[in-house]
């Protein structure tokens, strides 16, 4: 039986598709038979981050109207042999799938799969709540910045009336650099703040942009630090005690001036 | 000389991370006091409905809300009162005898 | 003017997806359905006959027809032609970069590695030999695959 987790935030743009896309790819890498579901019905997106979006035939709505079968509309990654993509719908809207459809959708592949990630829409409506729907576990990702932390702790406070596992925040797109200015939250006003546990902290990475254009997710890259942490956050899902890259801890410079007393 | 140099290095005097976080707060307090706006609602028509017995109000006019100060949290009832009615109804029979 | 009734191309756009146009008989072919308009992400024309685009079908957008398909400019979304099994449809553009093409139940896709910029010129997807084809449209060629529909 595997795990299905919902990878949402409640406002949009803080990077659940990248999330979702590269934690798929770096649970499929450590050998897990991953699937992934864009919910985000009539703005799919998840295909294109995959480089998938040439393949798709039938998509979530297919299946959940029975146009096809399950098997038929999953896409197989072009790089990884364990890794699946479960297409949203283009041309409808989120009231195309209710949440028993999705609770049927989900409890069939985690028969088949270990870890089903949903990718969830932005906002708090009809697709948030069908995402979650056969979910028992999520991630919240969040950004340093005050409209993002907020929205986060509004979907914490849905998440837990929906009686889920507590969920775990994803700090995405920190700048360590503005963070040693004192011009960003860190990481301890964001955890204070929000009162969750934290699975990861992703830093700001223009090979984000540059891994999207190519339809190739940023994890594969062993040069990409935003790369790294997610390898990182993939593991950890798996269980594993690694270390928190301290990507606050600053240059040379800054302890240079931390010794001159002036930092 | 002197500002130019904490500037330099790095130390502006009321940092916009605070400023973040303080912001944050506040208005988190005010998002976790978690009334729905379909509570607030449903305490409207209750409110008429009672209100009504003893006077006439505006229900068009009226308007509920929930305010904050310093951390408390007040329930502020806007109510135009048309006119005061002169008999009030007799409070019910109870619907069994004991 | 050859277009097809403005109340239903309107109509269409609201609902994301034009129904199958009132206008055509069912089962009398070669009728013919002109779209003059972007196709965009998420809009899908589907028509029981041929389906002439004057405009771009962007990337996310959709157009079905039973018989041809042909854009007066740039395709850069999903076509499927001869959607009811006809797989002497062809589909024709003045620039066909297409994120995915059908042809009655054949399926081609754009290559992988990005080189999807063709000739430049207008071309043209049909099905020889049980893959879809495409080639540079040559005019006058037409009357060999296009008589039926």
């Amino acid at each position: 039986m595997g795990e299905v987790i919902v990878i949402t935030s409640g406002k949009g743009g803080v990077g659940k598709t990248t999330t979702t896309a590269n934690l798929g790819t770096g649970l499929a890498s450590l050998g897990k038979k991953v699937v992934l579901v864009d919910t985000d019905i009539g703005l799919r997106n998840l295909d294109v981050v995959m480089g998938l979006e040439n393949r798709i035939v039938y998509d979530l709505i297919d299946v959940v109207e029975g146009r096809c079968r399950l098997k038929q509309a999953l896409i197989k990654d072009k790089r990884l042999e364990n890794l699946y993509l479960l297409p949203a719908n283009q041309t409808r809207d989120k009231t195309a799938v209710s949440r028993q459809q999705m609770i049927d959708l989900t409890s069939q592949l985690r028969e088949e799969f270990e870890f089903v990630l949903i990718d969830c829409p932005a906002g708090i409506e009809m697709g948030f709540k069908n995402a979650i729907a056969g979910a028992e576990k999520a991630l919240v990702v969040t950004t340093p910045e005050v409209a993002a932390v907020r929205d986060a702790d509004r979907i914490i406070g849905l998440l837990e009336a929906a009686e889920m596992e507590p969920p775990r925040l994803i700090i995405n797109r920190l700048r360590p650099e503005m963070v040693r200015k004192g011009d960003m939250m860190d990481i301890e006003d964001m955890l204070e703040i929000l009162a969750i546990d934290l699975i990861g902290v992703v830093p700001e990475d223009q090979y984000i942009v540059i891994s999207t254009n190519r339809g190739e997710p940023a994890i594969l890259d062993k040069h990409s630090r935003a790369g790294q942490a997610y390898r990182n956050i993939s593991r950890r899902l798996l269980g594993e005690e690694i270390p928190f890259i301290n990507w606050e801890a600053g240059s040379f410079m800054s302890r240079i001036k931390k010794l001159m007393g002036l930092g | 000389m002197l500002e130019f140099l904490l500037r330099f290095f790095g130390r502006d005097t009321a940092s916009s991370k605070k400023v973040a976080k303080e912001r944050l707060r506040l208005v988190l307090v005010h998002d976790r006091a978690g009334v729905s706006p379909h509570l607030l609602e449903s305490l409207k028509n209750d409110l008429i409905k009672v209100i009504s017995e003893y006077l006439d109000i505006d229900t068009d006019g009226l308007e509920v809300s929930l305010t904050h100060e310093n951390d408390a949290v007040a329930l502020v009832a806007n109510i135009p009162v048309l006119r005061v009615k002169r008999t009030f109804k007799s409070i019910q029979e109870p619907a069994f005898k004991v | 003017m050859l277009s097809s009734n403005e109340g239903e191309t309107s109509a269409g756009i609201s609902q994301g997806a034009i129904p199958f146009g009132t206008r055509a008989q069912p089962g009398k072919d070669n009728q013919t359905f002109l779209v003059c308009r972007t196709v965009r992400s998420g809009q899908v024309i589907k028509y029981p006959g041929n389906v002439v685009v004057m405009g771009d079908v962007h990337p996310g957008g959709e157009v079905v027809a039973t018989g041809h398909v042909i854009i007066m400019g740039t395709l850069k979304g999903v076509v499927h032609a001869g959607a009811e099994g006809n797989e002497k449809a062809v589909v024709l553009a003045f620039h066909l970069q297409p994120t995915q093409l059908r042809i009655a139940s054949y399926i081609g896709r754009a290559p992988d590695d990005g080189d999807n910029t063709g000739t430049g010129g207008p071309e043209m997807a049909r099905v020889q030999d049980d893959t879809v084809v495409i080639e540079k449209y040559q005019p006058g060629n037409e009357k060999r695959w296009l008589t039926q529909s």
